[in-house]
């Protein structure tokens, strides 16, 4: 595989393949489904891992120039270290939530297995993209697939958040929109990089406009984030959805932060205008992350509480990119990482949970309604062989992800807090003085004010769920359901013992970030495959 | 007549945006769909407006790019009409659905207890 | 010694964890396995402290460092001197005894494994602070005790006492955890390093730091949680919920010395200011005082005990606030002295718990000749918590005494501390004497639940270890005890090492003096209080309002229910209006915040056509008429909504759109009949009318709110729409489309080529959304309930039926059947609509039309038979799988763009066919055409498929009283593909 030149664009393409052919083979068993996606999303972690070792060995982003059309007139895809840790984050996550789904959830509606792989498309799709509008195009992809998985096992709950989650998403897609074809209207042009170079030398007004587009773009985007107040709909929605679902949209809520992170560095970068946006974007974080905590702790049900992670996890992210400086948005990107893992894992570990209990079984009651129709034998016996340790293991699982999430030792949750201080503490690179903002300060101070809510909230939950319901019955967990589970909690693992690796990563994705040059040098420069023969675009 | 023209895309959105508020799933529909409407004239005026000069090629040979529309916009346009299309419909869909299983057709799915 | 220092440094701190680790694996009531294992675990480390002694023994320093996160400054880092060799002996020594202890302990049903499991983690914690070098790790391992304890705390998790003693351990270490986190943090960026040594080297920098304070406090915060110190004592008597060898572990040498083992640890970095002596000292005599005199009055042995911990650890904490070379000696001394006979103390407290039953001192009484040698031991260990000559716990306790003496920071607290001290003390004898009085001494008691067996059990091995340690380094402090003080002292003080001497008798001194004054007090006190005591209540005079547990409680809840209940209520809504209206607002202020910088100019402005605006004044009439009536006329909002969309097709034709206007008004008309379809499911509006004719004034306002709103949205889009439009046309990418069109793209309608060709990526992408929507739809509509009151037929059809058919005949579900003609032109129709879909698909390239176009037009037919022939007729007739179609139509697109990859070109490069062979000459057939076929069969697929499945509710909606009402008719299978026919065959 390695070095063959279009492998930046299969991680778009593949998902849409496997989708395809599921679709051309609907009659087939859920198995054959089941089978191909499996493999599909297999294939997919492989090639990711090597872009990822692509992105790390090329000095500057690697483009590819889709139709080969010269940049930055068509489309072009580009692959820097930061869409590749995306695109990686992604597919693992596909990965795991899909295992843990072919277990029972894959039963609880049709079409589950195209419009996973469909999200999994326009995941990528967002992330590869250096095109507004194909940006767009991705964004649409990935929400019309999530509507669908959100609503995947039907039921009252999720027709009523679904409702919500599309009405509002739709709306913001208009924003969307709106900005995109407005700064197309006043730069005449679609591409990233090209935009950025035009900005310097608009006038006055071309740059007002443009910041008006890129206000409008910004909320859209802030939407997908899930920042308050824009993003109430997001803990219903993710409460909602079948868990596996949840886990795999836990990083669709990191896509709109993606963007951000990237336009807000790349194209507005620029002038006082973007000063403006990271105070909004630290100021906006910080809300989030407030209303966050005070969501996992008035949360009732387990689900939501995992859902409110998100949301704090979000607020973080969005507050360190406000921040603005390298080392915090190296630390927020090792952060992100490690707590959407987490976040993942919490929602299929809570699934697991929930099956013996209470407020479990009307979530059971609405799977049954989807096992319900004839076309679906009972196969409730296959699923569950209670393992001899499944509930040691739950509970070391619920420990990980609470030290996770709480940010305390031994995983990688407490790293990436670590990281994120340290970066806060020290402005540029010098040690410490007390000239920090009001607002670096308050971030600090919620860092850890969140991680104990998350404490309290999560304790809690674990011994409502664990110690005090007498006489539970222990969940009948398929190993199909404990694999990926245990696998993403090692990955948590994997990240703290090498967190030196993985943080020089970062550290090196963060600096590109922040200093576009290298993002930029490669795409402008008009580099399609030269023509072999003449004739292939035939010039007359 | 770009000032007609800009008034008619406000009235479009405002009116759109009115429904967008409101509290019938019905009415959100309808507004969503006029929005579309407004965004999709927005983009396509994005272009400027040009009488006469439809981007389509006499001749097989270009000659002065000049003498056409703006053709990226309208493609645009293209694009999000279809997605506005299949959104409105799953939306209608997710409505129906909704009014289905809770019986009221409030977005809510439950009537404002007031 | 084979080993190398570091090595052994290594193994030290491993092996309790991997101890752990295999500890858990067992089965879990394998008690002896677990004992060994543990036991191997403890004694091992144990051996390689002693072994690595020689080492630190002058002042030396063993260092190993592991890089772990270099980029932060944070590398795994062991250091070992000698005061964190004293800890470490004391943590593995009294490991050692604790884990045979438990052997015995533990009864039979507890799961022993899981216990033996935490514990070693625990022992590996705890060590892991003691020999961290680095003051990130030392966070680090901190939590972990907190974990570890909230589990072994918690290891009797059946009583709700266990559950919530273990919380709030867990919530207040922990929180305590964190401020030290950020106080280090701090510490490390003043002085540019984590390092340990670093940090111990450059004292007077951090001292003289704008933030000494603030790290200061935050990292006391932490210490003072940690080691239980007023007014955070209170988890600790709670604690006492754990079985008694972990009390005997956690509360006497490891977990809550931590605290004071941190204090000492950074003391030469941040002591010697005000504010640590007052901050710190005040602690800690607050504390000594407070809990020695709590502890008189409890009847729970094991309550006394904890809280004569505390008070001993407030006795440290004020040795270490004092801010004296001879104070931290004083203090360490009494650190190792408290842990022998703490330890011991708490053993014994269990074993008599173990073999009568009970701990309530009321209850307990004359145990001495049941069990004489508990209750010498007992006894021994109890005098030297009292402090009574010959054993450790008096000479360290003399030091102090001669501490408080000295003059320190000038202040009152300074003068009154011999005082509080003599006071205080005079407590500690009354409890000690309670202790040894109470239980052992007076009527032996009758109803213990248990009789004590004759002979003692093995239990007490470990304590007559501790209690014989007690005696020797009380008798011969100097040759026992005094080396290794030394070694841990020098470790922390290095040069500035005070003179003192460990001998029992010093002479005739004030200290003396006050110990016999404290003595008699204690002794007095003791017999006045008897009556009261002898009442039994569990309670102490004076305090009884003081229930910090209490306290605390109510705030967690207040704080961690209420308010943040309340901070939902405030920060967010679950309504759909409230979120969209932020939305809007959001995105309305963020343009307007930006654009408020400098008004835009307008520009070229082109001449006012009057037919176009007559037209937009009828649109911008219909939409706001749908505005108003979408609420109870919705055919008629249908209709306006049409309309209005009509006239923006009119201004795409108008402004030389033709592909947008065609495209348009086919969506248009798509679109009408899917909500024609679904108005059906909705419910009559008009009973509403009546409730909602007297709208109250929040509605008014509301509405007046939305009003502005919509009226601002609108105005914004306006003013920019024309800012944008009266601009000169920029210089972009437009024209590179015009100019390659057709020498690169192959053809003349460079929105088709842009479409296909240009940006195919997008199209691509555009109708895998259609696609995915179709699925949606299908796979929702399947589990489509119709609500109740529109189960029934709508009129029309009933009438329609009254008038047409005979109650036999089959119930006609289109107006076909009554209106013959138009049903059969209809029919003829269909081929008429189809060739033209084709004709639109072929001219794509060139003139307007394309694969999009042709498939809406194409599904339009279908939906038109559908309408007049009727589902059954065109079911029997026609057979089309929109699925299948999906599915083509996008891996048609998929496999033309891969097909690039053959030639070694990027996906969705495309081809001239004739390009290959140049002397035939142009064939017209791009490789495009092929995507924009795929295009065709996905649209007419996926909007065939949201027809149907849309259509197809109404012929089922007769049947809802039957219980599965998601079944679908059978006549549809073909159509629907539901996976059920598949799986049936």
């Amino acid at each position: 595989m390695m070095g063959w030149d279009h492998l930046v664009v299969v991680p778009i393409i593949l998902p849409l393949m496997a989708g395809t052919t599921m679709l051309l083979f609907d009659g087939r068993s859920r198995a054959f489904k089941a089978f191909i996606s499996l493999a599909a999303t297999v294939a997919l972690v492989a090639v990711c891992i090597d872009l990822v070792a692509t992105a790390t060995t090329g000095r500057t982003a690697s483009v590819y120039h889709l139709g080969n059309w010269p940049a930055p007139f068509a489309i072009v895809l580009v692959l820097d270290e930061f869409s590749a840790l995306m695109v990686m984050v992604t597919s693992v996550l596909a990965l795991a939530s899909l295992i843990f789904s072919v277990a029972r959830w894959h039963r609880a509606g049709v079409h589950f297995h195209p419009l996973f792989q469909f999200l999994v498309m326009g995941l990528n799709g967002a992330f590869l993209t250096g095109d507004l509008f194909n940006l767009f195009v991705f964004f649409e992809v990935m929400l019309a697939a999530s509507y669908g998985l959100v609503l995947h096992g039907s039921g009252i709950v999720r027709i009523k958040a679904g409702l919500h989650y599309i009405a509002i998403n739709l709306a913001a897609s208009f924003l969307f929109l709106i900005g995109v074809s407005l700064i197309y209207g006043v730069a005449g042009t679609l591409n990233m990089v090209d935009l950025a170079e035009h900005l310097p030398s608009m006038s006055a007004d071309d740059r007002t406009l443009i910041a008006v587009a890129a206000a409008v773009l910004g909320v859209a985007f802030l939407v997908k984030a899930g920042m308050w107040p824009l993003g109430f709909w997001l803990p219903t929605a993710y409460t909602a959805a079948a868990p596996p679902i949840s886990a795999i949209l836990a990083i669709t809520s990191k896509v709109g932060i993606y963007v951000i992170l990237r336009l807000s560095l790349l194209v507005f970068g620029a002038d006082e205008a973007e000063r403006f946006g990271a105070d909004v974007l630290l100021y906006g974080g910080l809300a989030t992350i407030v209303f966050g905590m005070a969501g996992v702790l008035a949360a009732q049900e387990a689900m939501r509480v995992a859902s409110f992670t998100v949301v704090i996890s979000s607020g973080t992210i969005l507050a360190a990119v406000g921040a603005n400086q390298a080392a915090v948005t190296a630390g927020a990107l090792f952060y992100l990482v490690s707590s959407t893992l987490a976040i993942s894992s919490l929602f299929l570990l809570i699934e697991l949970l929930e099956r013996g209990r209470e407020f479990g079984a009307d979530m059971l009651a609405l799977t049954r309604e989807a096992f319900g129709d004839p076309e679906e034998p009972e196969e409730e016996s296959t699923v569950g062989t209670p393992l001899p340790a499944t509930m040691a293991l739950l509970s070391l699982a619920f420990i990980g992800c609470t030290t996770i999430l709480a940010g305390i030792p031994p995983l990688s949750g407490f790293l990436g807090k670590f990281a994120l201080l340290h970066g806060l503490f020290q402005p540029n690179g010098s040690t410490l003085s007390v000239t920090l903002s009001a607002g670096q300060w308050t971030f600090a101070a919620l860092l850890i004010l969140s991680s104990l809510a998350s404490l309290i909230a999560l304790v809690r939950t674990g011994i409502r769920s664990f110690w005090t319901s007498e006489e539970r019955e222990v969940p009948r967990v398929g190993i199909l359901e404990m694999v990926p589970l245990a696998s993403l909690l090692l990955l948590c693992v994997a990240l703290t013992i090498q967190a030196g690796p993985v943080m020089n990563y970062m550290e090196q994705t963060a600096r590109a970030l922040h200093s576009p040059a290298g993002y930029t040098q490669n795409k402008i420069v008009v580099t399609p495959v030269e023509h072999v023969s003449a004739g292939e675009h035939h010039d007359p | 007549m770009e000032l007609i023209l800009a008034i008619g895309i406000g009235t479009l959105a405002g009116s759109g945006v009115w429904l967008l508020l409101r509290p019938r799933t019905f009415q959100v529909i309808i507004g969503l769909s006029l929005i579309s409407y407004a965004v999709n004239l927005f983009i396509f005026s994005m272009g400027r407006l040009s009488v006469d000069k439809a981007p389509i090629l006499a001749s097989g040979i270009a000659e002065d790019p000049t003498r056409y529309a703006d053709p990226v916009p309208q493609a645009l346009v293209l694009t999000a009409i279809v997605i506005g299309f299949a959104t409105t419909a799953l939306f209608l869909v997710v409505l129906l659905a909704s009014r289905g299983v809770t019986g009221t057709d409030h977005v809510d799915g439950q009537e404002r207890e007031t | 010694m084979s080993l190398s220092n570091e090595v052994c440094l290594t193994l030290l701190l491993a092996l309790p964890f991997c101890g752990s680790l295999i500890a858990g694996c067992f089965p879990a009531n394998r008690r002896n396995v677990e004992a060994w294992i543990g036991g191997a675990i403890a004694l091992t480390g144990l051996i390689l402290a002693l072994a690595v002694y020689p080492a630190v023994a002058d002042g030396g320093v063993i260092r190993t460092e592991i890089e772990w996160l270099p980029s932060l400054g944070l590398n795994f880092t062991l250091r070992m001197d000698g005061f964190a060799w004293l800890f470490a002996v004391l943590v593995t020594s009294i490991g050692l005894m604790v884990v045979l202890y438990a052997r015995y302990y533990m009864s039979l049903t507890d799961p022993i494994a899981r216990f033996y499991c935490f514990l070693l983690g625990f022992m590996g914690a705890m060590l892991g602070i003691v020999l961290s070098g680095n003051l990130i790790q030392i966070v680090f391992f901190w939590e972990l005790t907190s974990l570890f304890s909230f589990l072994l705390i918690a290891y009797w998790h059946h009583t709700a006492r266990a559950r919530d003693a273990a919380r709030m351990a867990l919530v207040i270490t922990a929180s305590g955890g964190l401020c030290l986190f950020v106080g280090v943090l701090i510490i490390g960026n003043i002085v540019g390093s984590y390092d340990l040594d670093a940090v111990l080297q450059s004292g007077e920098t951090i001292r003289s730091h704008d933030l000494y304070l603030f790290a200061l406090i935050l990292i006391l915060l932490g210490a003072l949680t940690k080691s239980a110190q007023f007014p955070f004592h209170f988890w600790l008597p709670q604690a006492m919920a754990a079985p008694t060898p972990v009390s005997a572990y956690l509360h006497s040498a490891t977990m809550v010395k931590a605290g004071a083992f941190l204090l000492v640890r950074l003391w030469p970095a941040l002591g010697g200011t005000d504010a640590w002596f007052w901050i710190v000292a005040t602690a800690g005599v607050t504390t000594f005082v407070l809990a020695a005199y709590l502890a008189i009055f409890q009847q729970d042995l094991k309550g006394l005990l904890a809280y004569s911990t505390i008070s001993h650890l407030g006795l440290i904490t004020l040795l270490i606030g004092l801010d004296s070379p001879l104070g931290i000696v004083a203090a360490i001394f009494h650190m190792m002295n408290h842990a022998t006979f703490k330890a011991s103390l708490f053993m014994a407290a269990g074993i008599i718990d173990h073999e009568t039953g009970t701990r309530d001192i009321r209850r307990l009484s004359g145990l001495y000749r049941l069990m004489p040698i508990t209750a010498t031991l007992a006894m021994i260990a109890a005098a030297s918590m009292a402090g009574v000559p010959l054993l450790n716990g008096f000479l360290s306790k003399e030091m102090f005494f001669a501490e408080t003496v000295a003059e320190h920071v000038e202040s009152i607290l300074d003068d009154a501390l011999p005082y509080i001290a003599t006071v205080a003390t005079m407590f500690s004898v009354a409890y000690s004497l309670r202790f040894i009085h109470g239980v052992f001494f007076g009527p032996a008691s009758r109803d213990l639940p248990r009789q004590p067996p004759s002979l003692p059990s093995w239990m007490l091995a470990p304590v007559a270890l501790l209690v014989f340690a007690c005696l020797v380094v009380g008798i011969l402090p100097a040759i026992t005890a005094g080396p290794f003080l030394d070694t841990a002292v020098r470790a922390v003080l290095g040069a500035a090492v005070p003179n003192y001497n460990l001998a029992v008798w010093h002479g005739i001194t004030v200290p003396l003096l006050m110990s016999v004054v404290a003595f008699l007090g204690g002794t007095l006190l003791y017999l006045l209080l008897q009556r009261y005591l002898s009442s039994g209540i569990d309670d102490a005079p004076l305090l009884r309002r003081l229930d910090s547990h209490r306290i605390f409680d109510q705030f967690m809840t207040f704080i961690s229910l209420r308010m943040a209940r309340v901070g939902m209520a405030v920060l967010s809504t679950r309504r759909l209006q409230p979120q969209l209206r932020l939305l809007v607002c959001m995105g309305l202020g963020a343009a307007l915040s930006v654009a408020s910088v400098q008004g835009v100019s307008g520009g070229v402005i082109s001449t006012i056509d009057p037919i176009l605006t007559l037209i937009w004044l009828v649109g911008g009439a219909c939409a706001i008429g749908a505005a108003v009536q979408a609420k109870y006329h919705r055919f008629a909002a249908l209709i306006l909504m049409s309309a209005a969309g009509l006239a923006v097709c009119i201004t795409f034709a108008w402004y030389s759109a033709p592909d947008l206007a065609l495209t348009q008004l086919l969506v248009e008309v798509v679109t009408s009949v899917l909500l024609l379809l679904g108005l059906r499911w909705l419910p009559r509006r008009l009973e509403m009318v009546q409730a909602d004719r007297h709208p109250t004034i929040r509605d008014r306002m509301r509405r007046a709110g939305d009003f502005t709103i919509a009226l601002g949205a609108g105005l914004g889009i306006a003013v920019v729409a024309f800012a944008v439009m009266s601009r000169p046309m920029v210089e972009g990418i437009a024209q590179f489309f015009t100019t390659n069109a057709y020498s690169e793209g192959g053809g003349t309608n460079i929105v088709n080529v842009i479409l296909v060709d240009f940006r195919a990526f997008d199209t691509l992408g555009e109708i895998t959304v259609l696609g995915v929507v179709a699925l949606t739809v299908y796979a929702l509509l399947r589990r489509f309930r119709p609500a109740a009151d529109n189960i029934d037929r709508p009129e029309q059809q009933v009438q329609s039926d009254r008038e047409t058919t005979p109650h036999d005949a089959v119930r006609p579900d289109t107006f076909a059947d009554a209106l013959f003609v138009p049903g059969l032109i209809g029919r003829l129709l269909f081929p008429v609509i189809a060739v033209v879909a084709v004709y639109l698909f072929m001219q794509g390239h060139d003139l307007p039309g394309g694969g999009f176009v042709a498939g809406l037009t194409m599904s339009v037919t279908f939906i038109l038979q559908y309408m007049l022939a009727g589902t059954r007729w065109v079911e029997s007739h026609l057979t089309i799988r929109p699925v299948r179609w999906i599915g083509v139509g996008l891996l048609l697109a998929l496999l033309t763009g891969m097909g690039a990859w053959a030639f070694g070109y990027p996906f969705l490069t495309s081809y001239f066919a004739y390009a290959l062979v140049p002397m035939i000459g142009k064939i017209p057939l791009a490789t495009a055409l092929l995507f924009d076929f795929g295009v065709f069969a996905l649209v007419v697929g996926a909007t065939v498929l949201i027809l149907i499945a849309l259509a197809h509710q109404s012929t089922r909606s007769h049947r809802l009283s039957a219980p599965d009402a998601t079944e679908q008719p059978p006549t549809l299978q073909s159509y629907t593909e539901a996976p059920r026919l598949r799986d049936a065959t």
